[in-house]
């Protein structure tokens, strides 16, 4: 345990690690604690040094870049944490990502040939896993007996959410429906990255170019969001096989 | 040929390589990087006990490719895809005149396609002419994020694509096998982008566009571009293997696959040597949809259907007459070579 001297809050290895499952693989939407890529926290008086491992050398410069930023950032809003660094590891750009996430540089900066910045994979990617997350929020609020033509129309006031139950008012405040927390907890925290939230629009549910959903769309949309489901899960099928792959008794050393 | 409760199915391996990544041939770091990777592709999803050395997998003589396609049958024909990647390896990685050296010498069980690469101008065009010319095309394989020159990748929407686009029209190359699919190192991500198929296959409707791998890892992005347009068909090479050791996200696959197209455009590729048609085949003709797949997509992998996908869906994109074939296969080098007389026999007698 680590005692900010200012401050007097204590952190721990558990508290980091809880703080790091806020983190995802972008192209997986999965949380980067689940995923057990990373190794090892460190702490030293205030500060934090995290260690982290992908599944392939050649995972997008991109996505390691968004990680490691990710974790540095998360990190640092711990109460008690002055300052975080990141060490990527086995990866075929480590030695950059590494030095450049904890001199605070730019992505541009570090890979000045890379088209396009960080931030506009992060929008695309940010957009795929709202859709994929609006698809598991749709069945749960169809679990709890909603209509389609009811969650279609369902807006962000009508959702109340604490840290463990999730609520829905229908009928102009005429009745409340409990329904399953996670799926709602997480599409609403992808809804809010992407601006969905405070935008013109009060509906909770968008087709996937962020417009509130015709009705006569709503069966194509919910295809839509199974199916940007199945694509980053599918993926992460990938990355595991490669990921047992690569730490596979015998497995020659990647050349560098 | 394979058989499956009594029912034929001709297996036409849409994706085959005959690659030389030995060391000699490799003159920059990213042919070590990619063999490397794909190596990794090769035993990731691979039974350990038909899994290559990485000594073998660099480079591999004509008989082993062979009896990995033909010695149990497993497959009828098979289409090459070049693969140049001249920047990493002197001679190319997998050329047309390598692919060539094979198909030669048993022309009834091989489609050769070609390739071009648009950055290569006035000169590329005259290229694809003499392939045209030696080789008869049929289709071309095409490679979007090869390097050229510093330039790290192409687009199949760029107006110097389309120039190519239209020589493959005037010359009757109708299949066009963009590759779109997980990132390979050393190549850059953004190359494998599948969004400009919709453009190029708008605009030329009489042509027909293979996307390989299914653009995964955006199988999205390719589904919904597939289910607007009838000329884009989906390879499965990458997604095969899946059978293997993800039968379920295989299924969930071809659910989505089969629910945005339809069977009729759904092709199966070994990636050869990737991945073993010797046990793939099997592997992808056993897979099953769960009961929950079932419901959720409305669909099935019925011997029809997997008739379809394993061959036929290539044997109408390349015009080959099954029947034709399999009469011909009764008594041809490669049956003789490998004892499969009764395979194709039984096929004349039940016909008849």
């Amino acid at each position: 345990m680590a005692t900010n001297a200012r401050t007097g809050a204590a952190t721990t290895r558990a508290t980091v690690r809880e703080r790091l499952r806020r983190v995802t693989d972008p192209e997986l939407d999965e949380s980067i604690v689940d995923l057990e890529y990373v190794d090892e926290i460190r702490l030293l008086g205030s500060r934090v040094h995290v260690t982290f491992t992908l599944p392939t050398a050649w995972c997008s410069p991109a996505f390691a870049w968004m990680m490691a930023t990710d974790a540095r950032d998360e990190v640092e809003t711990l109460e008690g944490v002055t300052r975080c660094t990141v060490r990527l590891r086995e990866h075929m750009h480590d030695d950059e990502i590494t030095a450049g996430v904890n001199r605070r540089s730019t992505f541009g900066t570090v890979f000045p040939d890379a088209d396009g910045g960080v931030d506009e994979i992060r929008a695309t990617l940010d957009a795929k896993s709202r859709l994929a997350r609006q698809y598991d929020a749709i069945d749960a609020l169809r679990e709890a007996g909603l209509t389609d033509d009811q969650i279609r129309t369902l807006t962000a006031a009508d959702l109340t959410l604490d840290d463990e139950t999730a609520t829905v008012t229908l009928a102009e405040g005429a009745f409340c429906v409990a329904v399953d927390h996670d799926p709602i907890a997480a599409y609403r925290q992808r809804a809010d990255v992407t601006g969905l939230l405070g935008d013109d629009h009060p509906e909770l549910f968008r087709n996937p170019d962020g417009d509130p959903i015709a009705a006569d769309r709503f069966d194509l949309v919910y295809h839509r969001s199974r199916l940007a489901n199945v694509n980053m899960t599918g993926q992460g099928s990938v990355c595991d096989a490669l990921n047992e792959a690569r730490h596979a008794p015998g497995r020659p050393p990647l050349s560098r | 040929m394979y058989e499956q409760d009594g029912e034929e199915i001709f297996v036409i391996d849409s994706h085959l390589h005959y690659w030389d990544a030995s060391e000699e041939n490799i003159t920059h770091e990213g042919g070590e990087q990619f063999i490397q990777c794909f190596y990794d592709y090769h035993t990731g999803f691979t039974p350990e006990e038909r899994q290559w050395s990485l000594e073998e997998y660099r480079k591999y003589e004509e008989e082993r490719m062979l009896n990995d396609l033909f010695g149990n049958a497993a497959v009828d024909m098979g289409i090459f895809q070049p693969t140049y990647l001249k920047e990493f390896y002197e001679d190319g990685f997998n050329t047309i005149e390598d692919n060539a050296s094979i198909t030669e010498q048993y022309p009834e069980r091989f489609v050769l396609n070609g390739r071009f690469d648009p950055r290569e101008g006035l000169s590329g065009m005259r290229e694809l002419e003499r392939q045209n010319e030696e080789h008869d095309l049929q289709g071309v394989k095409l490679y979007t994020a090869e390097w050229h020159e510093g330039s790290k990748g192409w687009r199949l929407d760029s107006d110097d694509a389309f120039d190519f686009l239209e020589l493959c029209v005037d010359l009757g190359i109708e299949n066009i096998h963009p590759h779109k699919g997980p990132t390979i190192r050393p190549l850059n991500r953004d190359a494998f982008d599948v969004n400009d198929v919709d453009d190029a296959a708008t605009s030329f409707p009489e042509l027909n566009f293979v996307v390989e791998h299914l653009g995964l890892p955006r199988l999205d992005d390719f589904c919904w571009i597939a289910a607007q347009e009838p000329n884009v068909y989906g390879g499965l090479a990458v997604a095969a293997p899946m059978a293997q050791n993800r039968p379920r996200k295989f299924g969930e696959i071809m659910g989505e696959l089969l629910f945005w197209m339809d069977e009729d455009h759904v092709l199966f590729g070994s990636d050869y040597a990737l991945w073993n048609p010797d046990w793939l085949v099997e592997t992808v003709m056993n897979a099953e949809l769960t009961q929950e797949q079932r419901d959720e997509y409305g669909v099935e992998l019925t011997t029809d259907v997997m008739k379809k996908v394993m061959g036929e869906n290539a044997a109408e994109l390349y015009d080959i007459d099954i029947e034709a074939k399999k009469e011909a296969f009764a008594s041809d080098d490669v049956t003789e070579e490998f004892g499969l007389e009764a395979h194709y026999e039984e096929t004349g007698a039940a016909a008849d």
